[in-house]
């Protein structure tokens, strides 16, 4: 299955990158594109829409740690309905010590900057 | 399954891991050890292709076969570039783990991965080739 990514930017400075398909080194380049495009626009948050991702190999475990280190340590970043078998490459590898998990996209949580 | 020779390029991840499924699902693993598997593989190929190939300005293919049996279905990939021995690179170690993002490097968790998602790895270099082994024992079902 192929991979896409799309960003959505809100008024309120939350920028929102939807994941699909396959995350592997051959595709992480078009996240990283994704990641910088939004790193231009100074977001407050980065929210990464995981629902429809059903696989990730550590090239896209990069990519957030180039997030984190483009935006900076005040830029939190949310991964929102992440499925079970890419969560668990997210746990093995300490990521969710530096990240949110949320089941659900909830707006009071992530909005409230 | 037949073997499969494929250019040693980031293109053919996609069939790598189509390959690799097939041979999990024949081999009856459930989803959670089909996912790991191919997590393992692609990890090593990747590194295969990116610095195997290319950071030494080589060009190649990668053979990928399988071999099941009744106890363990093993994935082989062979190659011919420069030679890459995962246990010489630096892995990351638990206390890399616990770092937040912001202070981490950017190489390991492939390696770290591949280990982890299988349960025998090894990496020999045979002549000019390198081979690079995963097993995953299969649990009989009880009569």
């Amino acid at each position: 299955m192929a991979f896409s990514a799309t960003l959505e930017t809100t008024s309120n400075g939350i920028a929102k990158i939807s994941l699909f398909g396959e995350l592997d080194a051959s595709t992480a380049p078009d996240f990283k594109t994704k990641v910088e495009e939004a790193a231009a626009g100074n977001p407050k948050r980065l929210v990464l829409m995981m629902q429809e991702l059903e696989y990730m190999a550590s090239a896209g475990l990069r990519v957030l740690i180039f997030a984190k280190q483009k935006m900076g340590s005040s830029v939190d970043i949310y991964m929102v309905g992440t499925q079970e078998l890419p969560l668990d490459t997210i746990k093995k590898t300490g990521f969710d010590q530096s990240v949110y998990l949320l089941d659900e996209y909830d707006a009071a949580k992530i909005e409230n900057v | 399954m037949e073997t499969l020779t494929l250019a040693g390029t980031l293109d053919s991840l996609g069939a790598i891991a189509k390959y690799v499924m097939e041979a999990a699902q024949s081999a009856g693993l459930d989803k959670k050890a089909c996912y790991k598997l191919r997590l393992a593989v692609d990890e090593i190929a990747t590194n295969i292709i990116t610095h195997g190939y290319e950071e030494a300005g080589l060009e190649g293919k990668i053979n990928l076969s399988s071999d099941l049996k009744a106890s363990s279905l093993t994935i082989c990939l062979e190659d011919t570039g420069s030679r890459y021995d995962p246990y010489e690179m630096v892995t990351v170690e638990a206390e890399e783990l616990n770092k937040r993002l912001e202070e981490r490097r950017m190489g390991g968790l492939g390696v770290y991965l591949a280990i982890q998602g299988v349960d025998q790895y090894f990496y020999e270099r045979v002549g000019e080739k390198n081979r690079n082994i995963f097993v995953v024992n299969l649990k009989i079902a009880d009569s």
